[in-house]
């Protein structure tokens, strides 16, 4: 009995790390895209603020996005 | 010296089965890639086969599980063990021989439980493993990566649904060489891991390990080589079969589809569930697909992937039951291996040779 708690807890655990990091990533990632897009529109608007800032925008989701990818690689290989 | 011959057999043929895992698996790792246009073939295949091999290194947690959750180590026999292999690899000759996408991770799991209660009874199966660690987790991880990739790309789309296609596709390209490396990474790391399992328990059955033993160090090497050398060796065949199978997909959905199925792979590889990768890649893709427009994906696929779930535990694990009383019938020694490796081999050559006439699809995993 106690090991079918255990494991349901760990099967809990992976829906839900599942669930954060498949959605968490993609999401994050497309807003990276988004940044992009935006800085590609607004550069050629002349709106150069407006430019740096989707483009900080876009650094930063990648950025993000790698660092998830880091994470979850270092927490299947640290156990 | 009996019993090193048959530890031989069975180390040869785990490595055999770990090879046409991965020769099967290739176009389940590359073909999103591949089909959105992410990656020429040769870089696609190229890097699923060194990721494939970088990531059976990381984690030890599935090989833990199959050496010690499923069956009781401590009254298996290398015999056993071999004669799991057989019923997994006869069962995935057979169902790729009528075209059943079967999952080779779970043919392995039911041939070796098989041939365990032939051999011992029931009292060698750990009940509550086989249900917890592989059962529950099997059904589950599908589902989480279609419901995971569908609520992605759904997302995704409001967020770059009003900006320029160009932008958009080249962008979800490039992510997808990291969530293609992702996904080979996560395969090989879960698939890879069940071999280096089924090899412990060979050696703990044998007595050149002692009980509770983690793989050692040249178990993982060869494992990591064999499903390396298979996904490199398996994309050329392959690859235009499964390229669009379910669903013709956009970049975005590509890298929904890919990250999703390695966050469930990866996830439930850390808790050391081993699953079929390529149900839970399939799951995902269809995900993806459903989340865009429902009637784009071939529902018929999934159709057919719950038949072959159903059918593998129980087919494989009959085979195995099978394989080690046609064994067992030459007594304890090493002759029964011997003839059922040389029946297998034969059989597998005409069973190749007929099938590749035709350009048969491979078994997934």
């Amino acid at each position: 009995m106690s090991a079918t708690i255990v494991e349901s807890k760990e099967l809990l655990q992976t829906v839900v790390a599942s669930l954060v990091a498949g959605v968490g990533i993609t999401v994050v990632f497309s807003v990276a895209i988004w940044g992009a897009a935006r800085f590609a529109d607004l550069s050629r608007g002349e709106r150069p603020t407006a430019a740096a800032a989707a483009a900080g925008l876009a650094v930063l989701a990648g950025l993000v996005t790698l660092a998830g990818v880091a994470y979850g690689i270092v927490i299947v290989a640290s156990k | 010296m009996s019993s090193d011959v048959i530890l031989v057999i069975v180390v040869g043929t785990a490595l055999a089965f770990d090879f046409t895992n991965g020769f099967h698996d290739t176009a389940n790792v590359v073909a999103t890639s591949i089909s959105t246009g992410a990656a020429r073939p040769s870089v696609a295949i190229g890097l699923a086969a060194l990721l494939n091999f970088v990531g059976a290194f990381i984690s030890i947690s599935v090989a833990a599980t199959v050496a010690k959750d499923v069956v009781d180590a401590e009254v298996i026999t290398p015999t056993i063990v071999f004669a799991g292999l057989i019923g997994a690899i006869a069962w995935n000759l057979i169902t790729w021989s009528v075209g059943l996408p079967s999952s080779s991770s779970h043919a392995l799991i039911g041939g070796v439980v098989g041939s365990a209660v032939a051999a011992v009874g029931f009292d060698a199966v750990i009940a509550e493993g086989l249900v917890g660690k592989v059962l529950i987790p099997a059904v589950v991880a599908p589902i989480l990566a279609l419901a995971a990739a569908g609520i992605a790309i759904g997302v995704v789309y409001r967020i770059v649904g009003r900006q320029r296609p160009g932008v958009v596709t080249r962008g979800f390209r490039f992510g997808q060489l990291i969530s293609g490396g992702l996904l080979a990474l996560a395969h090989g790391t879960n698939d890879a891991q069940k071999t280096m399992g089924v090899i412990t328990l060979a050696l703990i059955a044998n007595g050149t390990l002692a009980a509770e033993s983690d793989p050692p160090t040249w178990v993982i090497v060869a494992s990591a080589a064999a499903i390396a050398l298979g996904t490199y060796s398996g994309g050329w065949r392959i690859i235009r079969t499964t390229g669009t199978r379910i669903i013709k997909m956009d970049a975005a959905q590509g890298f929904s589809a890919q990250g999703a199925g390695a966050a469930v792979i990866l996830a439930s590889t850390n808790f050391g569930f081993p699953l079929s990768t390529t149900h839970v890649i399939n799951g995902g893709v269809m995900g993806a697909g459903a989340g865009k427009r429902v009637s784009a994906v071939r529902w018929g696929v999934a159709g057919n992937i719950v038949v072959a779930w159903l059918l593998t535990l129980p087919a494989a694990a009959a085979i195995g039951a099978l394989a080690y009383g046609f064994t067992a019938i030459f007594g304890s020694g090493a002759l029964g291996p011997v003839l059922v490796t040389l029946m297998s081999l034969s059989l597998i050559a005409v069973i190749f040779t007929r099938r590749s006439r035709r350009g048969a699809p491979l078994p997934v995993s």
